[in-house]
Parts: C-alpha cells; sequence; structure tokens
C-alpha cells in the first residue's frame, strides 16, 4: 500500500508540476498571435513559471481583469454542470454498465448502446434543447440559483432546475457513455477470474460470491477509471456551456482563445488538467485500497 | 527418429462452443465496416449526387419544409440542404480522415515507438502525453488553432487526440517489451529489433483497423465541435459543424435545417464505432 | 462423518456440453463403499474433471449431466444437483487460483466454511483452527490471514484442506489439490489425507494428473481418457505388465529407481565454465552468512542437474549463467567468450546457441503462429532462404509430434501440452550449444509428462547439447541428467553422479528429495 501510495503520490506531482509548465507555456505566447522569436519565447516562459509559482497568471488584455478574477468568475459554472453531470452519470451510466458488462447475453449487445452514445455532444444538446422548446415550452435561460433554494425549499427551485436540468442531462449523458464503459471493462475482466467458479465449487452461493468479491472488484475498476470519467465530463460541460450559454470556464476559454488574450486560456487549461489529473490520482488509490492485487492501466 | 506415435491433444474435444456474443460482435464490426465504405461511396461522388453546388444560395424558397423538390427541405439563405449536407460530409469526411492519421502517427505510432527508446527519453515523452491528456482534446485542438490558423484544423484534431493515443500504445508496447514471452526471446538470442519489428507487426494486424476506427471517431467528434464553436472550417468550405452552427438561428423553428446534418454527422461517428467495436478497451 | 456405511452408487454419468460433437464422460458407473478411496487418472480433458463438477452439484453453463446418483438405500436421483443426504466437500489446489486475489485467504476459509456448516463465523473459525491444529506441517489462522499473492502454494493448500476436513463430508471430492506442490511437500498432505479419511471415514475420489499422488495414496485406481474408463484396479495390478498400454505408458516412470545406466558425461569441448561464482541471495537465507562459491565445468553432451525446492536459489543462478542477470562477482565463460565483458547485445547475440525450455506456459509469444514460432530463430538468426527454413522447420514439428497441427495455428489456441513441445521444437532447430531446461515437466498430465520426458531425452541424444536442468523433482533430474547439485536455501549442500545420491545420500535435505519421489510400494512386476 505504502509503496503504491508513494509512487503514485510522485507521480501526480510531476503531472501537476507538467500542468503548471504548459500553463506558463501557454501564457507565455506572444498576444499578437505570431512572430517573436525562439529565444524570446523562452525567456517568457521563463517568466511565467516564475509568476505561475505564485498563482499570478497575469492580467486579461480585453476585460482588464486579473485572469484569476476571471477564473474565479466562470468555475463555479463549470463545476455545477460538472457535478450535476456527475449525479446523472451514475444514476444512468451504473445500471446500464453493470447490465451490459455481466449479462451474458447483454454483454455482446453492448456495442449498441453506441448508437446513443455516437452523438456529439452539441447535437445531443440542441436535440435536448429542441424537445423541450416543442413539448414543455421551456425557453434556453442560463445559470439560474437552484442548489441554495433546494435546500432552503424556496419554490425558485422550479427555476433554477428549469434552466439546470438540460446541460445537466446534456453532460450527465455524455458522464453515463463514459461510467458504463468503465464498468463494462472491469466487469468482463472480473468475470473472466476463476475464483467465482472455485468458490462456487467450494460451497458459496453465487450471491454471497458477487456481493463480497465481484462487486469490491468491479468497483475498483470504475474507481480507477476515474481520471477519464472527469476528463469526458469536463469535454461535455466544456461544449453544454457553450450551447446553452452558461458563461462558464470554457466558455472564457474559447473566447480567450479567439482574441488571442493567452493568460485566462492558461488558467483555466492548468485548472482543467489539474482537475483529471486529481480524479484520476485520488481514483488510483482508492481502487488500489479496496483491490490491491489488481494492476490498473 | 520416427514420428512420434501419439496424437496432438485435442483441446477442441468437448469444448463448448465459442461465446454467442462473438458472432454479433463480428457482425457489429462488419456492418460499420460496410457503413463507412458506403459513406466513403457518397463523398467520392458527391459532387455527382448532389441536385446543386456546394453554397449555391437561393435555388428554393427561404425555410421551406421538406418536398419533392427538396427533399431535406432549405435553409435560412435558400440553400438546398441534401446538397450541402453531401457536401458538408464530403469535407468532413476529408478532414477527420487527415487528422486520423496525425492521430495514428504522431499517437499510436509514436507512442509504440519512444515505449523502446533508450532509457529516460521515452518516459519524458510519455510524461508529457499523460500531462496533454489530462486537458480536454477539444479545448487542445482550439489552443493549437488559436496559435495558429483555422485552415490547419485538421492537423490541430489529429493532435490534440494524440496524447491519449500516444499514451495508450506507449502501455501496451512497454507490457510487450516486459512480457514473459519477451523475456523468453531474449533468453534464446531473439534481438530486440527483431522484438520490436515482431510486436509493431502483430499489432498492427490485430489492432490497426480497429484503432484507426475509432480515431476516425474521436476527431471527428472533435473536429465538428471546433467547427461548431467557430474554430474549424473556413467559409465558403462548410462541414457539417458549421452548417449545424449555422442552423442553430433557425432549428427551432425549422428543425430540417439542423436535423439532416446532424444525422449525417451522426452516422459517421456511428459507424466508426461500430467498425471499432472494441469493447473493453476503448475509450470516450 | 460417513457413520451409516452407506454405499455410494453412480449410474451411468453422462456429461456433455452444449453443441459439442463429444461427450466430456460417457456413461460412468463406479460404486463406492463407505471409507474407500478412489483415484482417477488421466490426461486434462479425459473426463475427470466432467465427473468433479457433475458429482459436486455445481455445474458450469451449458453442461448437460445424465445419470443418476444413489447414497445408502434412498431412492437414486438425477446427478447434478446436490444430495439432499450426502454432504460432499470440495478440495482444489492453490493452481486453480479458487480464492479471490484481494481478500485474506483465512476470511474466504471462514466464509465458505460458516456457509458450509451453517454456523457462526466465529464457530467456523475455532472449528478450522481445530483441524489446522492436528495436521503436523499445517500453518496457523494468523499465517493464513494474509492475501494469496502473499503466501506460497503449499500455505494456501494447507488451507484449502483443512477447510475440506472441517465440513466432515461423506464424499470428499479431491480435484487436483496437489498440483504445482513440489514432491518434497506432498507427502506431508496425503499423509494428512489418509489419516483424516481414517478419523473421519469418508469416501474419497481423488482425481491426478501425475502419478506421484496416486502411488501414495493407494487405494482403487480408475483410468480414464477421452471421457471414458480405460481400466481399473489397484495399483500393484495396473503397474504389471498385463495392464492396457494406455496405463503402462502413464506409469511408466514409476519403474524402481536407478535403474539407468549412467551415461558418459563430458566427452566433448567444455560450453561452459562458471568461476569463483558467487550464488545468488534468497529470500529464505539469513544476510549474515557469507554466499557459497561455485566453480564447474559443462562440456558438450554432458547435463547437470540443479535440483531443490522452490525459492532455493536455482532459477537465479541459471539466469546469469545465461546472461540475463548480470555476474557481480566471479566470471562466466559460455563458448568460450567472458560473458561479463559483453555488451547487452553481444550478450543476446551470444545466446543464439541457447536453447530455453520453460514450464512457463507464457513464454510463447501468443500472436505467432507454430510456423513463425519455429522459423523466428532460423530467420533473425542465419537469414536462411525460405524453403530451407520451412525444410528444417517442418522436420522438428514432425519429431516432437505437432506437424498434424496447421501451421497457421496461433500459439494462443494451443494446450500446454502442444504450447511445451513446441517450445522443443524451436530448441531443435537453433541446433544449440547449451539448453537451459527449467521445470520442463510442471503442470503437465502422467501422459504428456511422459511425452515430453521422452521427447527432451531424444533432443539431447540427437543434439548433444551441454543440458543445465532446473528441477525439485529427482525422478525428473535421473532420467534427463547424470550429475546433479542439490540446492538449499541458497547454497549447495551435495554434488555428485544423481545414482549415487539415489541410492545413498549424504546430505539431510538431499534425502529429502529423493525420499519424496521414492515409491512406498514397488510394483511387484517392474516393467520392460
Amino acid at each position: 500500500m505504502w509503496v503504491f501510495g508513494v509512487k503514485a503520490a510522485a507521480q501526480f506531482a510531476a503531472a501537476v508540476a507538467g500542468a503548471f509548465l504548459l500553463a506558463a507555456a501557454v501564457a507565455a505566447l506572444p498576444a499578437s498571435g505570431h512572430a517573436g522569436s525562439i529565444p524570446g519565447y523562452l525567456a517568457a516562459w521563463l517568466r511565467q513559471m516564475d509568476l505561475a509559482a505564485h498563482f499570478d497568471f497575469g492580467t486579461s488584455q480585453v476585460s482588464g481583469l486579473s485572469a484569476v478574477t476571471e477564473l474565479t468568475r466562470g468555475l463555479p459554472v463549470t463545476l455545477e454542470l460538472v457535478g450535476a453531470g456527475a449525479l446523472v452519470a451514475v444514476i444512468l451510466g451504473a445500471p446500464l454498465g453493470v447490465l451490459l458488462g455481466t449479462g451474458r447475453r447483454l454483454r455482446a449487445a453492448a456495442p449498441l448502446v453506441q448508437i446513443v452514445a455516437a452523438a456529439p455532444v452539441f447535437c445531443a444538446g440542441l436535440l435536448l434543447l429542441w424537445l423541450s422548446k416543442r413539448f414543455l415550452g421551456w425557453q434556453g435561460a442560463g445559470p439560474m440559483p437552484f442548489w441554495t433554494p433546494l435546500l432552503h425549499g424556496d419554490p425558485a427551485v422550479a427555476i433554477g432546475f428549469k434552466a439546470l436540468a438540460l446541460p445537466a442531462l446534456t453532460v450527465g449523458a455524455a458522464g453515463a457513455a463514459a461510467v458504463q464503459l468503465a464498468l463494462r471493462r472491469a466487469a468482463s475482466l472480473a468475470m473472466e477470474a476463476p475464483y467465482r467458479q472455485g468458490l462456487r465449487l467450494m460451497g458459496l452461493s453465487g450471491f454471497e460470491i458477487d456481493g463480497n468479491y465481484l462487486a469490491p472488484q468491479i468497483l475498483a475498476g470504475l474507481l480507477a477509471s476515474l481520471g477519464e470519467i472527469a476528463l469526458a465530463l469536463l469535454s461535455a460541460a466544456a461544449v453544454a456551456e457553450w450551447v446553452f450559454d452558461w458563461p462558464g470556464a470554457a466558455v472564457l476559454f474559447v473566447k480567450s482563445v479567439a482574441l488571442h488574450d493567452w493568460s485566462a486560456a492558461a488558467l483555466v487549461l492548468l485548472v482543467f488538467a489539474f482537475i483529471t489529473i486529481a480524479a484520476d490520482f485520488a481514483g488510483k488509490l482508492a481502487a488500489h485500497a479496496i483491490a490491491p492485487e489488481e494492476v490498473w492501466a | 527418429m520416427s514420428a512420434p506415435a501419439y496424437s496432438s491433444s485435442h483441446p477442441a474435444d468437448g469444448e463448448a462452443t465459442p461465446a454467442a456474443g462473438a458472432g454479433l460482435r463480428a457482425a457489429i464490426r462488419t456492418a460499420g465496416f460496410v457503413g463507412l465504405a458506403l459513406i466513403a461511396v457518397l463523398v467520392g461522388m458527391s459532387d455527382v449526387v448532389a441536385p446543386y453546388a456546394a453554397d449555391a444560395l437561393h435555388v428554393g424558397a427561404a425555410l421551406a419544409p421538406p418536398s419533392a423538390l427538396h427533399p431535406f427541405g432549405t435553409d435560412l439563405l435558400g440553400r438546398d440542404i441534401l446538397s450541402e449536407t453531401l457536401h458538408g460530409l464530403a469535407i468532413t469526411v476529408d478532414y477527420a480522415v487527415l487528422a486520423m492519421l496525425v492521430t495514428l502517427l504522431a499517437g499510436g505510432f509514436a507512442g509504440f515507438v519512444s515505449a523502446r527508446l533508450p532509457w529516460g527519453s521515452g518516459v519524458i515523452l510519455r510524461w508529457i502525453g499523460g500531462i496533454l491528456g489530462a486537458v480536454p482534446a477539444l479545448l487542445l485542438a482550439i489552443l493549437f488553432i488559436g496559435i495558429t490558423t483555422r485552415d490547419l484544423a485538421p492537423l490541430a484534431a489529429g493532435l490534440a487526440a494524440a496524447p491519449l493515443a500516444f499514451v495508450r500504445a506507449y502501455d501496451r508496447a512497454g507490457a510487450l517489451a516486459r512480457s514473459r514471452h519477451a523475456e523468453y526471446a531474449r533468453a534464446t538470442g531473439i534481438l530486440s529489433a527483431t522484438l520490436l519489428r515482431r510486436d509493431l507487426v502483430y499489432e498492427f494486424r490485430d489492432t490497426f483497423l480497429a484503432n484507426a476506427a475509432r480515431a476516425l471517431a474521436a476527431v471527428t467528434i472533435t473536429l465538428a465541435t471546433v467547427s461548431f464553436l467557430g474554430f474549424g472550417a473556413v467559409p465558403p468550405h462548410r462541414d457539417l459543424g458549421l452548417m449545424i452552427a449555422a442552423a442553430r438561428a433557425s432549428y427551432l423553428e425549422a428543425w430540417w435545417t439542423a436535423a439532416f446534418p446532424a444525422l449525417a454527422l451522426l452516422l459517421l461517428i456511428l459507424f466508426a464505432r461500430l467498425a471499432a467495436a472494441l469493447e473493453e478497451g476503448e475509450r470516450p | 462423518m460417513n457413520q451409516s456405511g452407506s454405499f455410494l452408487r453412480l449410474r451411468d454419468i453422462h456429461v456433455g456440453r452444449r453443441g459439442a460433437p463429444r461427450p466430456q464422460l460417457d456413461c460412468f458407473s463406479l460404486t463406492m463403499a463407505p471409507g474407500e478411496a478412489v483415484v482417477l487418472l488421466g490426461e486434462a480433458g479425459c473426463g475427470k474433471e466432467a465427473l468433479m463438477r457433475a458429482l459436486s452439484g455445481v455445474p458450469l453453463r451449458g453442461d448437460e449431466i445424465g445419470g443418476t446418483l444413489q447414497f445408502g438405500e434412498t431412492e437414486p436421483e438425477r446427478a447434478g444437483r446436490r444430495l439432499s443426504q450426502l454432504r460432499v466437500a470440495y478440495l482444489t489446489g492453490p493452481r486453480a487460483c479458487p480464492l479471490y486475489p484481494n481478500a485474506s485467504v483465512l476470511s474466504q476459509l471462514v466464509r465458505i466454511l460458516s456457509t458450509r456448516l451453517d454456523a457462526p463465523r466465529s464457530s467456523a473459525r475455532a472449528e478450522l483452527e481445530l483441524v489446522l491444529g492436528r495436521m503436523p506441517a499445517a500453518p496457523t489462522l494468523t499465517e493464513l490471514d494474509k492475501r494469496p499473492a502473499k503466501l506460497d502454494a503449499a500455505t494456501i493448500a494447507w488451507g484449502l484442506f483443512a477447510t475440506a476436513f472441517a465440513q466432515t463430508p461423506d464424499l470428499l471430492l479431491a480435484d487436483h489439490p496437489l498440483t504445482g506442490i513440489e514432491p518434497v511437500k506432498m507427502r506431508a498432505f496425503v499423509d494428512v489425507l489418509k489419516s483424516e479419511q481414517k478419523r473421519q471415514g469418508f469416501m474419497l475420489l481423488y482425481a491426478a494428473m501425475g502419478t506421484e499422488v496416486p502411488a501414495l495414496l493407494g487405494g482403487r485406481m480408475i483410468v480414464m481418457r477421452r471421457g471414458r474408463v480405460v481400466e481399473e484396479g489397484p495399483l500393484s495390478r495396473l503397474s504389471g505388465a498385463q495392464a492396457h498400454a494406455y496405463t503402462r505408458m502413464l506409469l511408466r516412470d514409476r519403474a524402481p529407481l536407478a535403474s539407468e545406466t549412467p551415461r558418459t558425461a563430458g566427452r566433448g569441448e567444455p560450453v561452459l565454465q562458471i568461476y569463483d561464482l558467487e550464488l545468488p541471495s534468497t529470500r529464505h537465507k539469513s544476510a549474515a552468512r557469507p554466499r557459497d562459491r561455485l566453480t564447474f565445468e559443462l562440456r558438450r553432451g554432458a547435463a547437470l542437474a540443479l535440483v531443490g525446492e522452490d525459492g532455493s536459489g536455482r532459477h537465479a543462478l541459471a539466469r546469469r549463467i545465461i546472461g540475463l542477470e548480470r555476474v557481480r562477482s566471479g566470471r562466466v565463460v559460455l563458448d568460450a567468450v567472458d560473458i561479463g565483458i559483453l555488451s547487452e547485445t553481444m550478450l543476446t547475440r551470444l545466446r543464439r546457441r541457447v536453447a530455453y525450455i520453460t514450464g512457463d506456459d507464457h513464454a510463447l509469444d501468443p500472436r505467432m503462429t507454430i510456423a513463425d514460432t519455429v522459423s523466428e530463430p532460423l530467420r533473425a538468426h542465419l537469414g536462411l532462404p525460405r524453403d530451407i527454413i520451412s525444410g528444417y522447420r517442418e522436420a522438428a514439428l514432425k519429431r516432437v509430434g505437432l506437424a498434424s497441427l496447421p501451421g497457421t495455428r496461433p500459439v494462443a489456441t494451443l494446450s500446454p501440452f502442444d504450447k511445451r513441445r513446441l517450445q522443443v521444437a524451436r530448441a531443435i532447430v537453433t541446433a544449440p550449444l547449451l539448453a537451459v531446461l527449467d521445470e520442463p515437466l510442471s503442470g503437465l498430465d502422467a501422459f504428456a509428462q511422459s511425452v515430453m520426458r521422452d521427447l527432451l531425452r531424444v533432443f539431447r541424444a540427437e543434439e548433444g547439447p551441454a543440458l543445465l536442468l532446473i528441477t525439485s523433482d529427482f525422478s525428473v533430474a535421473r532420467s534427463l541428467a547424470e550429475t546433479a547439485f542439490v540446492f538449499k536455501d541458497g547454497a549447495i549442500v551435495e554434488r555428485g553422479p544423481i545414482a549415487e545420491m539415489m541410492s545413498a545420500p549424504k546430505d539431510i535435505s538431499t534425502r529429502t528429495l529423493v525420499d519424496a519421489v521414492r515409491m512406498p510400494e514397488t510394483p511387484s512386476g517392474g516393467l520392460s
């Protein structure tokens, strides 16, 4: 356990350091979009590294605000989408993955799920928007407070729900695809293990074996894929922000890149990379704690 | 010595028939490749099949619903959506194939070879791949395009999908190099160059088509999304993503403006994913 | 406990797989008396596994089971499900990996026992402790409280044995419980099995691959092949000259020990010279003791066996000799070249004339075809033209009996026996100077072992390489080599001709190893 933990922590640290270097490299790009000598760029990169070490990513040349301020406006919106999407992803993806991964006949049919998963996120978002407008009469509203009213039993929760439901569903569908895939992969590996037949022959019931041994093994496989799932959720949230007019971090990124305003873009890249890397690290540790003998790719 | 009197053992005897799933899976893969082939034919003949030239304005009334004259209807500028979809599909496929080749080369192949580089260099490349792979491919592609120009969108999409492919190929090659059969080969005097060639040949044979199809699906999604966000194809070359973006203003009232390009896009991605049919190995 | 003195009658047991052309077990009938031991002997797939499944009441999906079981005076019941009156305990070995890898062995055994005894965990645990306590070499409960990968095979096997005995069964199904256990340790298990059977009076149905355990266990033996019974009877009769040809083939290697005439060793030029090589450290050895140093010479045509238990340092030594691990002190001269001064690439080139045959079933690349596997050394080392390669390849495949298989078949689809023979074919085409045989017979059934032994003998006689054999089994060493070094905890405790060691072992470890393969009841008839 300790050896694994130290190794994983070292990899985590190396990856975070790398993400900082990447962000500094982006922040050092010349604002004009072109030109600039290589030595000049390298000097700028070094300067940015020094600044980034103090969490200073410079000031946006468009809005005049510091990059960190801009991010603190956009990031909560993105995180809300990712969080709500993760909830939907688990609710939709977990049963689907378990069914498709463990049912013998269903396993073969799993590629058919692709028909749903094949829709790019923006197509799915547009379709949801169209359906809701057509049949429910909803209008795209942008972010509205949802969680606070929900906690306080405020009637404004309905408006918040309407605003959140569609983007969350869009992100959740993409996340669910990733969750069910990770589960299927873990289940198909676990199902081949010889211990299931061995323990059954020695007298345990299939129910006991699956509940005590198979389920943790599959859960560990799911946790080991946490980084992948986080990446899918972030990607989907980036598109959903655009489709549903939620001014989050990804919209900030797109606008910054379009205007060659690199400081905010660098910070968004750093935060996104950090979320994925941290999820991967935490997932691997948890997976190792549950199933220490498995080797996760 | 004469041939021994015993026969080979019979593992096939008494064994059950292979899982029913294997046949279905093969059928699904075949369906995927057939679909891709059909799309390729359609794309090759798009100039002949399409009733109107690309970007031909005002060939019908604006926002006319599907009819015998315009089976897919017309858009805000009176363009025939059937023709536009065919041309858009052709451009999307062209770009996607280019991007796929970039991914396979800069991702899969490079990753496979890097794992055998002298100690140090491969690990650093793997580290860089891991960091880039932690950023959504969409943002990476947008960043590349932002640094360069929109004309390089296929290259950008290909490079954006490369880190994950690189990491996967690197890890696979590493596992093969450490495998017991590799050690056995070294113990009997097989040089590493021969081993690398062996791995390349078998990996290419066993996984190339599936990897290519998977890369095609991934870069198609990235390319279409990038175009949808306004970073991809440059008008008058309108690909499917750009068409759907343009239809955003009208599709709530005239569904056909977005539905048919989206359907074409979906079919392309679906066939590519079915052709990959890598149940366990694929990634979102 | 089988106090009722009831007989168990199996009638016309039939096991088929859905969609398979041939049944795995056909018309098997058997009557077992209380306290009787019956051994099933045959190759993998001969039908004994299918019988175990049918009797355990836990068939695989797709099994079609027919026939009836009758215990005592009850009505005959259909085979394939658990009988209400008959308590069956299933015992398998660590090689089958029957336990969940991520949980402690003890917790799993306790869970099994509490389910089978329908008792709370604490009493199941106490029961297990009790049974472990009356087995002399068995580990304690605390020692078992680790994940399977952290324990050695014998320790896990003790746990599995204890769990089976604690169930006080009427019928004990022993499904290859000692496969992968070294011969030295086998005897203790068989002794416990016998004493528990005497104590509890259960019927024992023992499925075996090799002949070691049946010989120790005694009792009735049933020889099976391809789903049918070849013949049955006591071991003494089956190992006589009147037995069926197949039975004689299986039992041939039980011929009286030390019967082979020693070959003349050391006739050729020296292939391998070892000077003052430090023996590798092992996990058993205390670091304080200075390590032994080794000097010897192996000539063409000579054969040396490194005999010892697992973890006694033989593998590490062999890896150093062929340069897979670097030597820290001492010199290894292979084919007149000191391998210590060679670069990695040069060393690999030197190993072209080294054949390596191992008991590892993952040694061959599963993606390669049969033909590729054999021709690769010829192509990679010599760059011969295609037709010459195919000539050599076909000849080699014919010699090992694989010529009838299509050359395009991937290695992954082959049985362990076929893979092992393919390794021999690959070794043949390289015309080796030195052959390293690393537990070449491990994990094979009696038939396959017998064939492999022949193949290796012929390989040795025709190719004449210097031969280095690693084994824990003196009977294997005897049939393939003349001299031996006996290892114990990383040190060499005895060296000399095998024939002498077998008749008069000097060291206590040698005696243990020799005794492990010396059979208790020497067959009366002997074999030609």
